[in-house]
């Protein structure tokens, strides 16, 4: 609840919370003009991790761009792969066999729980809990452990390619990620609910905390967990169906009260739906090759080419523009949290500092993604 | 590595000097500095299965004024570039750097032709004791770059070296 | 009536009289001008159901009529024609929930004097994306209650992703 603060104007006081802070997770800094405990004024300065992305993708071929992607949010690589490789395979009308697809769809949803994992580590080390860290690493590393042996890497994945992906997964996979669904399905609610979401402490910090409307979310353009913890049932995995998740049974778990609580909620519901994804999609997993055809050298018509997929975080879309060339001529990346966060310094006025920190941290920020 | 790699002081207690660095080399207590991807492989070597509480150096304090090694996880642009400065000059002497990841040795990936903002190693703003190349690095070699910095400060392996199979 | 409709018909109120809704045109070629209009899109093509491209002037009215038909703001990027002298922005609207309808907004300034007016009143979102273009292209947002670099130093003194930048 915000609580009405009575100012004057030589009484107030400027905190820089970051860059080196924390609770930043990264390096955001934010220009706090205090009145005592409360925050009068929060304003988010970025671009202490800004790495030229989009100039980069200019002055690379289609694939080149590739590596990038992994490296913006490095906790869910996977769907930036995907949203690039979608974009980019709309722009030159590559087909992909539906094996690749299904394969897609299985390591993002596995990358999107390792995200929501390390969000609930991270968020809960904020508010100075410790030991939920050792178990969502443990589980995160059962992940980590799947994903490499089918992508070759533990973190920066460059797993897809345009008209497929670069390697098929094998009955190793197959049987490690059922064996990872009934474990994480049993470990949930013994551990993760129990252990946290019940417990009085969490519920007293984070409740009715960081309030965010419906009306907020759209003039500000937050997307993701922030706009389904506001009620808001938003997502591009249902809005705009891509790639193969019209095939899937899934919910959007949305909660109407806007607060850092119910964020916290979306993410843990959606843990559970991307099990139940992974888990019909390992059941339907159609055979055959996992790369289509597609040329070596990509020059997509001239032309302006929009494409948006589901991260953790929130909706991406690659905003493209092509000259004919073998080069991106322009690319835009929308990135969620830039625009989540975005609202931070609107809703974090009149708050006490503590309440502002756990706010931020329910936002679950990814800096690099963030400035690009 | 021999005696000549001790940390210099202006006096000199042979024999103090040599528990000291063992108790230094024991318990580096290493500086939060999280910048990117590197960052979580730097918090996965923290967590559950690698827990480098093995060797002594868990105690991840956020002030530099605490901490006796800065790990540099991550990218380093020209915003930053005078943050991380101050930084490693609040920290108390003896301190030592390892550069964490191709960024931070070199640019990395961002060591191209249009560069305009990042810049390339952090070797460029101070000394760098251990590098540890990697995009990111492993885990394991985090580890390992403890274990070459304990080896830079006590002058002795403290570890078996893992031969290749 | 489904949304793609009500949406253009909205947005023609900015082109009265029979503006002819041109084909997605792209070019670099200042000797042909690209005609003023709405035109719908194929979005399993492009990805957008609507491509408005309007007069500098125009943006902030194309901005309240989307904000009243409850879109909101995506993002906005610069795009930048080199060979015909002129920097474009790209405003990208969507439907928050329900139907899906994506509306492209376009407009080009000249390169030497680039401004646009701002829709910060608008969408406070554009208040951020604003400053990225203008730090990235150096487009002037006139109106914009706070235009200073947002991604890089305070204190740089280029534009990076001109096509004629180098470092």
């Amino acid at each position: 609840m915000n609580v009405p603060v009575h100012l004057q104007p030589d009484e107030t006081f400027v905190l820089n919370l970051g860059p080196q802070h924390p609770a930043t997770h990264g390096v955001l800094r934010v220009k706090l003009t205090m009145d005592g405990e409360y925050i009068v004024r929060a304003e988010p300065v970025l671009g202490y991790i800004h790495r030229m992305h989009e100039k980069m993708a200019e002055s690379g071929t289609f694939a080149q761009f590739m590596p990038n992607t992994a490296r913006m949010d490095y906790l869910h690589a996977l769907a930036f792969n995907h949203g690039w490789a979608l974009v980019v395979e709309k722009a030159a009308g590559i087909e992909v066999p539906e094996r690749a697809e299904y394969i897609r769809v299985i390591t993002v949803e596995l990358n999107r729980i390792a995200s929501h994992l390390l969000w609930w580590a991270a968020f809960l080390l904020d508010l100075g809990g410790f030991t939920p860290l050792l178990y969502a690493f443990d589980d995160r590393e059962q992940i980590v452990d799947l994903l490499e042996r089918v992508t070759g890497s533990r973190l920066t994945y460059c797993y897809m390619r345009f008209g497929g992906v670069y390697n098929d997964i094998d009955d190793e996979f197959i049987t490690g990620t059922r064996a990872f669904i009934t474990r994480l399905r049993s470990r949930l609610p013994r551990i993760y609910h129990d252990l946290v979401t019940h417990n009085i402490i969490l519920i007293k910090r984070i409740k009715d905390i960081g309030i965010i409307s419906a009306e907020q979310c759209r003039r500000y353009g937050a997307t993701g967990p922030v706009a389904r913890g506001s009620g808001i049932s938003y997502d591009i995995r249902k809005n705009e169906p891509y790639s193969v998740y019209p095939e899937f049974d899934f919910d959007i778990p949305v909660f109407p009260e806007g607060d850092s609580m119910a964020r916290y909620m979306v993410r843990m519901h959606e843990i559970e739906q991307s099990l139940r994804i992974i888990e019909q999609a390992l059941d339907k997993l159609p055979g055959g090759a996992v790369m289509g055809k597609a040329p070596k050298m990509l020059k997509p018509e001239a032309g302006y080419y929009y494409s948006a997929v589901e991260t953790a975080r929130g909706s991406l879309g690659h905003r493209l523009v092509c000259d004919g060339d073998k080069n991106p001529y322009k690319l835009k990346l929308r990135s969620p949290t830039f625009s989540n966060l975005s609202l931070y310094g609107e809703v974090a006025e009149g708050m006490l500092l503590a309440d502002a920190l756990a706010f931020m941290g329910s936002l679950d920020l990814v800096i690099p993604e963030i400035d690009r | 590595m021999g005696e000549e790699n001790l940390p210099t002081s202006v006096v000199q207690f042979a024999q103090l000097d040599t528990l000291l660095n063992l108790c230094r080399a024991n318990s580096l207590w290493p500086m939060t500095f999280g910048l990117a991807c590197c960052a979580i492989e730097m918090m996965c070597t923290g967590g559950s299965r690698y827990d480098i509480s093995r060797f002594g150096a868990e105690v991840f304090r956020p002030s530099p004024r605490q901490s006796d090694v800065m790990i540099v996880a991550g990218t380093v642009n020209k915003k930053l570039e005078l943050a991380v400065r101050t930084l490693y000059d609040q920290m108390p002497e003896p301190k030592w750097v390892i550069a964490m990841g191709n960024c931070a040795i070199s640019g990395g990936p961002f060591k191209v032709k249009v560069n305009y903002n990042v810049i390339e190693g952090v070797d460029k703003l101070f000394p760098v004791d251990v590098y540890i190349p990697g995009c990111p690095p492993r885990p394991e070699a985090l580890l390992e770059g403890i274990m070459t910095l304990e080896e830079k400060i006590t002058g002795k392996r403290r570890w078996p070296r893992v031969q290749a199979a | 009536m489904d949304l793609t409709e009500t949406t253009h018909m909205a947005l023609a109120v900015l082109f009265p009289g029979d503006a002819v809704a041109p084909a997605p045109v792209l070019t670099d070629d200042a000797a042909e001008p690209i005609p003023f209009g709405v035109s719908v899109l194929d979005p399993k093509r492009t990805g957008t159901c609507l491509e408005v491209y309007c007069r500098p002037d125009q943006v902030v009215e194309a901005a309240r009529i989307l904000n009243d038909e409850g879109f909101f703001l995506e993002s906005i990027a610069g795009v930048d024609w080199l060979e015909s002298g002129q920097l474009e922005a790209l405003y990208d609207y969507n439907r928050l929930g329900g139907a899906s309808c994506r509306v492209l907004v376009r407009a080009r300034v000249e390169r030497h004097e680039p401004e646009l007016p701002t829709i910060t009143d608008v969408f406070p979102s554009a208040d951020w994306h604003e400053r990225e273009t203008f730090d990235f292209y150096g487009i002037r947002f006139t109106g914009h209650p706070n235009l200073i670099r947002i991604l890089l130093p305070e204190d740089a003194d280029f534009h990076p992703l001109r096509k004629d930048y180098l470092p």
